[in-house]
């Protein structure tokens, strides 16, 4: 709940903030009963009547544009070439009304966390000097991939600087990979609270690596350096060979641990997907596996977990000092990026 | 005017803590093998503070243009660097595709480098086999990350992966099935 701490307080900033904090009790009351789709459809369709001829234009991409649906990376808006709708040019009623689709299509918890790392972005751009690279909330960009249905295939794509979500909606049915979380600062202050956006999985995963025997950790432990991720960016359809550790080894509370520990990842989406999700991946887990590179302590290791549907990487980022203030991870799904067995591409 | 910019964004990549890579050259090299061939694809990507040591590489005149000559030249240095081995035998890497960032995405930390190759072997005989990697290119300032992408053909199975601390050194495990008859 860290996250929400601060959305809490009513510290007057910008607008933006303001928006963000009307969400709370609009958008989030939205999210209350997710998992619908006529919710997220709906919530969709009453961004785009939010919306002039010109901007609904500009949001709106074919389902199966190829260029689209892979432009998306870590790098800094002005650094990265983003189509769609710029949080910062939208008025304040249609900007609530995308935060509210977001609020509506992601848990409470995936919208906390998503929410975390916008702020993160925009204490970076307080921080930032004159000239820098484009930071902060109203960097971040919306479109759609064909259109909002309760029936057909359709995306959602927001993202911006060290953020990409690619969620893909086919009736009660979602995906949220591939998708790039990440955050830098990965902790910071906000009216006094401690905001720590991807603190949690950071947390679990130490949880985890250390209630594995010594045997089960030296199996799960790679024996090289891991400066970055594997399958970042423009890596889509690409599997690695699984290493490590084979999870069909880890006991009851163990395996709790892992499966705690994807949720931080499958349950950014809504809670009816997520819990398909989630299904899914315990369907597979005797063919999943666990790795870790570096110390065991918290934020400071690259850890993986792979399996038949499921790929998640957390790379901390040397880059900046201090490894656990930045951090970059994917969510995949080798058999189901941009939901293609949905009817995706 | 594309310098002053740059210029700005240079120094700003330099100096703040935000900034993606910076002082490695990261070398990302994903090796696939089949029964008859092994494809080797490298992402480099220099951070801003070794771009110059890596731009000397690539533009070789120094005249601060990037010509067909240089870039091509560079990939075969790349791949002079890179050397693969298997069952103990040398393999010749042929360059399959590459493609180059413009200077201003490298200079600024941002450009990536790909570069793929092959090398035909075999037909590979049923049973074990261990290809190898060792790539010694610009290691001063290099970092490294070697992985086998999953095998398509289901003929081989890999079986083992191992690396040095820096996987600068990279071992590959792998069988491959008898034909069925």
């Amino acid at each position: 709940m860290q996250a929400l701490a601060f959305l809490r307080h009513t510290t007057p900033v910008l607008f933006a903030v303001v928006t963000l904090l009307g969400l709370l009790g609009t958008a989030r009351a939205g999210a209350a009963a997710v998992g619908n789709a006529p919710q997220v459809v709906g919530a969709a369709n009453a961004f785009l009547e939010s919306l002039d001829g010109p901007q609904r234009g500009k949001v709106s991409f074919a389902f199966d544009d190829a260029a689209q649906r892979v432009r998306w990376s870590n790098l800094p808006v002005s650094m990265a070439e983003h189509r769609g709708l710029r949080m910062g040019d939208l008025k304040p009623a249609q900007r609530e009304a995308a935060m509210k689709l977001l609020a509506t299509v992601l848990s409470k918890m995936g919208y906390e966390k998503v929410v975390g790392i916008v702020e993160s972005d925009e204490v970076l751009r307080k921080q930032s000097s004159k000239g820098a690279p484009a930071f902060g909330r109203d960097e971040y960009f919306i479109s759609f991939l064909g259109k909002p249905s309760a029936t057909e295939p359709w995306m959602i794509q927001f993202g911006g600087h060290h953020l990409a979500l690619n969620i893909t909606i086919a009736g009660e049915r979602g995906v949220l990979t591939p998708s790039l979380i990440a955050v830098q600062p990965a902790k910071f202050t906000l009216d006094g609270k401690t905001v720590r956006p991807m603190g949690r999985e950071t947390d679990k995963a130490l949880e985890l690596v250390k209630a594995l025997t010594d045997e089960q950790r030296k199996q799960a432990i790679l024996g090289s350096q891991m400066r970055d991720l594997v399958l970042g960016p423009g890596h889509d359809g690409e599997t690695i060979q699984p290493e490590g550790l084979k999870t069909s080894t880890l006991n009851d509370s163990q395996r709790k641990l892992l499966l705690e520990l994807v949720a931080e990842w499958s349950g950014i989406i809504h809670d009816t997907a997520a819990a398909a999700k989630m299904n899914e991946i315990k369907a597979n887990l005797a063919d999943t596996w666990f790795a870790w590179s570096g110390p065991l302590e918290a934020g400071k290791a690259y850890f993986r977990i792979q399996g038949p549907t499921v790929f998640i990487e957390y790379a901390p980022q040397k880059l900046g000092g201090d490894v656990t203030m930045h951090i970059h991870s994917m969510f995949r799904d080798p058999t189901n990026d941009y939901g293609k067995k949905f009817g995706g591409k | 005017m594309r310098t002053g910019p740059l210029s700005c964004l240079l120094l700003l990549l330099a100096s703040n803590a935000w900034a993606h890579r910076l002082d490695e050259y990261l070398q990302a090299t994903r090796v696939s093998v089949a029964t008859n061939r092994v494809d080797v694809s490298v992402d480099l990507t220099p951070g801003v503070a070794v771009a110059d040591q890596v731009m000397a590489a690539i533009d070789t005149d120094r005249d601060g243009r990037v010509t067909e000559d240089e870039r091509a030249a560079y990939t075969r240095h790349v791949l002079k660097d890179i050397r693969v081995r298997l069952d103990e035998r040398v393999l010749a890497l042929n360059v399959a595709e590459s493609s180059f960032p413009n200077l201003l995405e490298i200079k600024a930390g941002l450009g990536v480098i790909h570069i793929k190759a092959t090398a035909t072997v075999g037909p590979l005989t049923a049973g074990r086999h261990v290809f190898s990697l060792t790539n010694a290119h610009l290691p001063s300032i290099s970092v490294y990350l070697v992985n086998a992408l999953a095998p398509k053909d289901p003929a081989i199975r890999i079986t083992k992966q191992t690396r040095d601390d820096l996987q600068k050194d990279y071992r590959l495990e792998f069988g491959v099935n008898a034909p069925r008859r």
